[in-house]
Parts: C-alpha cells; sequence; structure tokens
C-alpha cells in the first residue's frame, strides 16, 4: 500500500534534481532496495509506472536493484550474506547477536538526464 | 546523461519526523508510536493507561484510523486530550500527517503523548512520525507465529505488550516462543504482559511509562 508514498518521494526527489541542474526531463532512474526494508519491487514498478504520467519522468524507465541482507556475527566475528528478507541468527553459529550492515535500504542511486 | 544522486527515498519524511522529534522535545513531550495489527487492543490500553496513571502524568493521544472517531471518543471519555486522523485510505501514520495535528492538542500541558498507529502490522514500522520510541502491542489471540513473520515491527519497537494475557489458556498459543523469537529478532526488548480486561500487568507497565517521562 504504500509503495505509492514512496513512489511520491522518488518523484520528488528525482525532478527536484533534475529542475536543480537544467534538465529538460527524466530518461531512467535506478533505486536500490533492501530485502529487508519492506518494499515489493513488483508493487513498486506498478505504483512507479501509475504516477509517472504527466511528469518530468513522464518517459522514465525505473530499475531496481535488490540488496541482500548482510552483517557481522558478534560470537563467531565472521561476516555473512543471507537470501531471506530478514536472518534472526548468524547462519554460521547460530547466535544471536548480530549486526545488520545491509539490506534496509530505500535509496535512489542515480538517474539519467535529457 | 548519467547523475549521481544517492539520496534516501524516505527522506522528506525523515526529515520532518526530526523536526516534530524538535518541537515535542522542546516541549519537553515524550512521544511513543503505539503499533499493532487492527483488533489487538491500542485503544482499549490507552484506556487503561490513562486510568492507571491517575493524574500522576499527563498523557494525550493522537488517533490514526482509515476512517472514523470511535477511538477519539472512547479517549476523550477516559479523559484525555485527544485528535484524531482520518487516514482515507492509508495504510500507516506518517510525519506530515502528525504537523498537521500537533498544534490541535495542549502540548505544553502533556508529558506523554501516544500516537495510536493504523492496525497494520507492516507498514507503521517503516515511517517515523516524530516519536522518541516505538511500541508494539500483541494480543495473544492473533497467535505465536507473529513476530517471526512481521520481524520489522519486533525489532524497530523497544518494547512489546502482549495484551489479552487472560485469554492464554483458551487459545493455542504458545507464550514462550513469541517472547523467545521476540527476543531473538531484538535482544533489548522489554515485554509486559498484560490484560486490558482483567488489569493485570497494567500497574508494571505504567510504572515502566513512568520512569520513560521522568528521565
Amino acid at each position: 500500500m504504500h509503495e505509492v508514498s514512496i513512489v511520491q518521494g522518488l518523484l520528488d526527489i528525482a525532478i527536484e534534481n533534475c529542475k536543480k541542474q537544467g534538465y529538460k526531463g527524466i530518461e531512467s532512474i535506478k533505486v536500490k532496495i533492501g530485502k529487508a526494508s519492506g518494499v515489493m519491487p513488483d508493487a513498486l514498478m506498478f505504483a512507479f509506472e501509475a504516477m509517472k504520467p504527466g511528469t518530468m519522468a513522464d518517459k522514465a524507465v525505473l530499475t531496481i536493484v535488490e540488496i541482500p541482507v548482510s552483517g557481522y556475527c558478534n560470537s563467531c566475528c565472521s561476516d555473512f550474506t543471507v537470501d531471506d528478507a530478514y536472518v534472526t541468527e548468524c547462519p554460521k553459529c547460530g547466535n544471536i547477536s548480530l549486526r545488520i550492515d545491509t539490506g534496509r535500504e530505500l535509496n535512489i542511486d542515480e538517474m539519467e538526464v535529457f | 546523461m548519467k547523475v549521481k544522486v544517492v539520496t534516501n527515498i524516505l527522506e522528506a519524511n525523515d526529515r520532518l519526523a526530526a523536526e516534530n522529534r524538535k518541537i515535542f522535545q522542546d516541549l519537553g513531550v515524550y512521544v511513543i508510536n503505539l503499533m499493532s495489527g487492527p483488533g489487538a487492543g491500542k485503544t482499549s490500553i490507552l484506556e487503561q493507561t490513562i486510568k492507571a496513571t491517575n493524574g500522576r502524568m499527563k498523557l494525550g493521544v493522537i488517533e490514526g484510523d482509515i476512517a472514523g472517531d470511535d477511538d477519539a471518543r472512547r479517549i476523550e471519555s477516559a479523559g484525555a486530550p485527544v485528535v484524531q486522523i482520518n487516514t482515507g485510505g492509508a495504510c500507516h501514520l506518517d510525519a506530515n500527517m502528525i504537523r498537521v495535528v500537533m498544534d490541535d492538542l495542549p502540548l505544553k500541558d502533556i508529558d506523554l503523548l501516544f500516537i495510536e498507529n493504523v492496525g497494520n502490522l507492516v507498514c507503521p514500522a517503516e515511517f517515523n512520525v516524530g516519536e522518541e520510541i516505538k511500541v508494539m502491542l500483541l494480543s495473544i489471540a492473533e497467535g505465536h507465529d507473529k513476530p517471526l513473520k512481521y520481524p520489522l515491527m519486533f525489532q524497530e519497537s523497544t518494547a512489546l505488550v502482549l495484551n489479552k494475557i487472560d485469554l492464554l489458556p483458551y487459545t493455542n498459543a504458545d507464550l514462550e516462543k513469541i517472547k523467545r523469537d521476540s527476543l531473538s529478532l531484538n535482544p533489548k526488548l522489554k515485554i509486559f504482559e498484560v490484560s486490558c480486561k482483567t488489569g493485570q500487568g497494567i500497574s508494571d507497565w505504567v510504572d515502566w511509562l513512568l520512569a520513560l517521562v521522568k528521565k
């Protein structure tokens, strides 16, 4: 549901940057979405297509790069990366004392303008 | 031509949330973002909290619902200043909604402000609204599988209030599993077992709130 408010934020930031730098429009936007961000890529794509008409991003293509959940185990002192959206214990030793480093991203990375 | 942007998409919300937090802090208002699924008892625990506080601190409430003002009426009857937000469909509150209504409350006369979020175990955890801490409520009847199904909510919260604990003998819910899984997601989580119906555990919860606000 809230993918619409996220796309609104995304469009606001992209269009503001585009205007500020004196370009006419946006060709593409690349976003990085962490797997644990709670955002569904399909829903984000759908909301983007629904909301871009009539804006400077009218013809823009959205590319979504998914970032896996990764972190560090304070117990066995090893780095880990998992496929799941969440990690509750170290995949190597099972300890629950973890530091999560990536996976919560919700960032615009770059865009192409004309 | 490529332009590097590298901006958090929720930046606008986070910026507004930070401004809200500053306003609340300057006025000495401690703010709790109260989250749960629909029907877990958010309004009930607020009613009980207002009653049990018995004037030891001044409470205020912002009610968030998709539609209706039933909850605000209940809080008003319980005796605390309240303002209702209707999101008109949105599944969570955001920082701007709080900004728009905050002036409708007598903030100078409030020690502890609860923001009762829209009933939803997913989206509210992702939007800061200007709170000091997040607290989540889970009712026993929702089942012991919820922490691992909706982990973000448990990870983001400072405290977990397990409501309807009086129903435990009538359900298959495994209380120890709820606690174990919640703590594995968030080892620092403070857990309360309460019943808004019988009053069990309410005084421990209120004592904890009093200590928070005194800090």
